[in-house]
């Protein structure tokens, strides 16, 4: 519809008016990536070493693990989400974001919203249902908050200028309504009105499954619908598959909570429903791997030259392996031996960190320098980090995947006693807190070339470092 | 897909179906689930929990304890729950209507807490064990790599005070010093009370006869089977 020029001035407007919302926002959620990292670590910690921070009871392990995800999935993953869906539904509706003052505003709201959650798990006020512990009282005031962030999505969506309307607008337009639904829904059936006995747990599974199915796993979809034909140069291959990708995944996501319940006392129906919907994922997992993986074959190579889609590879990867242990855990001889252990948290972590995560760095290696119209300051802190990101998170792949395995059989062993299962396990949470250490090092990295691409203070030796200068691509171009 | 209205249709529809599908339907199936009134002795089960052990459960809620325990008991024939003493039978759905929070965990890096207060199970776990096990964990389960939870506790000078009658018994190993006793707070107390309460030990005849059928016809066709 446009001319390539007029593309070029609209996408600069567009940057222009989505710069100081986007970085006000992702400065909130890599804030919140240190905290919630340092109190994730401190958590990992308490596994093997007990008396750490044990005689104070704000820091007392069942506070700091819960403080600790929920500072990651609200505080990081959704202002993260918010940022870099904001931006991206701007350019892919091709219109400026407009009135981008009140997004400060509902921001503010929100990181006050989940400053007071997470201090509130702390001081003793959880709920202690699985990414809702916080406290009754912020309910109100993240929706709220929520409210706007996403009518300013929708509304940036619904006036677009584009005939056509892109892959990663369907996951950006359908995240942006289907988690203050989830949310709401689960406040009401736990806190406002309370459903009894074992609904709750399915209320919550319901809940939690949504959350990383329908608001994590979309937003990193997006990313990399949007980044993997940007950067190859090349349209995005079997596109005409990708609707039915979408819709498939999403009803079928949705109906997939009850997997989480294999051997609970709940009618068997839900679990069943769970493992039948988590069977039928197989179907939408393979047609977005036909998309993305279709669209890198062949150009592999160019995984070198960009940072950014390094990162989205890695989210890819543990996209497949996250809906991988999906399905093998809707297995019942698998659930038996693995439920409960590290090997079931690796699941929600792959989604969370390793597949969503990735594709918020990646987004960022790419929407920041865009923004700003600044390089990054430091290639070796880019270098750091996205080092740190893979050795961290193959780590703990392998670590919680083995540790989990290992503890899934020793407690199916009645003949173990639980100290000797401890005692088997602390070499497990040992190499646990060691992945995570590594990728805090990695997320500080981040954040110092954060900070000087966006407040660049001290400009005289701002070297404009490219975002990746291995030689090795200089041999491929020659 | 250019039509904004059939992108907002088809999203809401995804997830009211599931909605509609899966909360709705189990709600209207055993949302309503009620206590159950044995014939035999006219008393209704499960029993309510006590005022002390309603006030013990917050406690646990606000400790967070579900991070690392679970309260859910898997049938024989999945898992090994049983065997390791975690419940007399599987867990049934009637069993969790006493519980205003209903916190089954999914995480076991300590035991099962769901039969924590069945002494027929494990005749050593009275109250003393629950505070013990609080204080310093190692005093009660040698080796245990739960965090202790001293801050539940107060620590007086006997001197001059008649001692209390809630005071700790502690080895001199863990015991904070001469003259000093470990008392309990209310929290502690009302902590144990629910720790106490926790124990599925009436089985209902419906859930009984429903499940024990289907494992019996199962294991006379299919042994290796039995149960799944």
């Amino acid at each position: 519809m446009n001319s390539p020029d007029n593309n070029r001035t609209e996408q600069m407007e567009i940057d222009a008016s989505a710069k100081w919302p986007v970085l006000f926002i992702f400065a909130h959620a890599l804030a919140w990536l240190i905290v919630g990292g340092a109190l994730e670590l401190a958590a990992a910690i308490q596994l093997h070493t007990p008396t750490f921070l044990a005689t104070c009871e704000w820091f007392t392990h069942g506070r700091l693990a819960p403080a600790a995800s929920n500072a990651l999935v609200y505080g990081w993953g959704f202002n993260a989400a918010f940022a870099f869906g904001l931006w991206l539904m701007a350019r892919l509706s091709a219109t400026t974001l407009r009135h981008g003052g009140w997004l400060f505003v509902a921001a503010k709201f929100w990181n006050v919203g989940v400053f007071l959650g997470v201090a509130g798990i702390l001081a003793g006020y959880s709920t202690s249902f699985e990414l809702l512990e916080m406290p009754r009282f912020v309910t109100f005031l993240l929706l709220a908050a929520y409210a706007l962030i996403g009518v300013w999505g929708v509304t940036t969506f619904s006036i677009r200028n584009t005939e056509n309307v892109f892959a990663s607008q369907w996951y950006l337009f359908g995240a942006a309504f289907w988690f203050p639904w989830l949310y709401a829904i689960a406040q009401i059936m736990l806190f406002r009105a309370p459903v009894r006995g074992v609904m709750q747990p399915v209320v919550n599974a319901w809940y939690v499954h949504g959350l990383y199915g329908l608001w994590f796993v979309p937003v990193a979809l997006a990313a990399a619908y949007y980044l993997l034909p940007k950067i190859l140069g090349k349209p995005i291959s079997n596109y005409y598959l990708a609707p039915l990708a979408f819709w498939w995944l999403a009803i079928t996501t949705a109906f997939a909570g009850g997997s989480r319940l294999i051997g609970a006392p709940v009618p068997v129906w839900i679990p069943t429903l769970g493992t039948v919907a988590n069977f039928m994922l197989v179907v939408p997992v393979v047609l977005i791997g036909l998309n993305l993986f279709g669209t890198l074959a062949g150009r592999y190579a160019s995984l070198k030259g960009s940072v950014s889609l390094r990162f989205v590879f890695i989210s890819l990867l543990a996209f497949v392996l996250a809906s991988a242990l999906n399905f093998a855990f809707s297995l019942r001889d698998v659930a038996e031996v693995v439920q409960f252990t590290l090997l079931s948290s690796l699941r929600d972590w792959l989604i969370f960190y390793a597949c969503f995560s990735t594709a918020m760095f990646g987004a960022a290696y790419f929407m920041l320098p865009r923004l700003t119209g600044l390089e990054w300051r430091s290639p070796a802190l880019v270098k750091i980090h996205l080092g740190a990101t893979v050795l961290g998170t193959g780590l703990l792949t392998l670590g919680l995947a083995w540790g989990g395995w290992t503890q899934g059989h020793l407690l199916a062993d009645p003949a173990v006693g639980f100290t000797d299962l401890s005692k088997a396990m602390t070499f497990w949470f040992t190499v646990r807190t060691g992945g995570l250490a590594l990728l805090l090092l990695g997320h500080v990295a981040f954040l110092v070339n954060f900070i000087w691409i966006a407040w660049p203070f001290d400009s005289r030796h701002t070297a404009p470092a490219q975002i990746n200068p291995p030689p090795a691509l200089e041999v491929l171009k020659a | 897909m250019k039509n904004g209205l059939a992108l907002f249709l088809g999203v809401f529809a995804a997830l009211a179906l599931s909605w509609a599908g899966l909360l709705l339907t189990a709600q209207r199936q055993f949302g309503s689930l009620g206590q159950f009134k044995d014939p035999a002795d006219d008393m209704l089960y499960p029993q309510p929990m006590s005022g002390l052990a309603n006030q013990g459960r917050l406690v646990y809620q606000d400790l967070g304890c579900v991070s690392c325990h679970t309260q859910q008991v898997r049938r024989e024939g999945f898992g090994t729950d049983l065997a390791r003493k975690w419940g007399a039978r599987g867990g049934y759905a009637r069993d969790y209507i006493r519980d205003q929070t209903v916190l089954i965990g999914a995480s076991r890096l300590g035991p099962d807490l769901r039969n924590a207060g069945n002494t027929e199970l494990h005749p050593y776990a009275d109250a003393d064990y629950f505070y013990s096990l609080l204080y310093a964990p190692a005093s009660g389960a040698p080796g245990s790599m739960m965090p202790a939870h001293a801050f539940l506790f107060d620590i007086h000078p006997v001197a001059g005070r008649q001692p209390s009658e809630h005071a700790l018994k502690l080895s001199s190993k863990f015991a904070p010093g001469p003259g000093l006793e470990v008392v309990p707070t209310a929290r502690a107390q009302a902590l144990v009370a629910y720790l106490m309460s926790l124990k599925d030990t009436y089985d209902y005849p419906i859930e009984r006869t429903r499940n024990a059928a289907a494992a019996e016809e199962k294991h006379g066709e299919k042994p290796k089977e039995g149960g799944k």
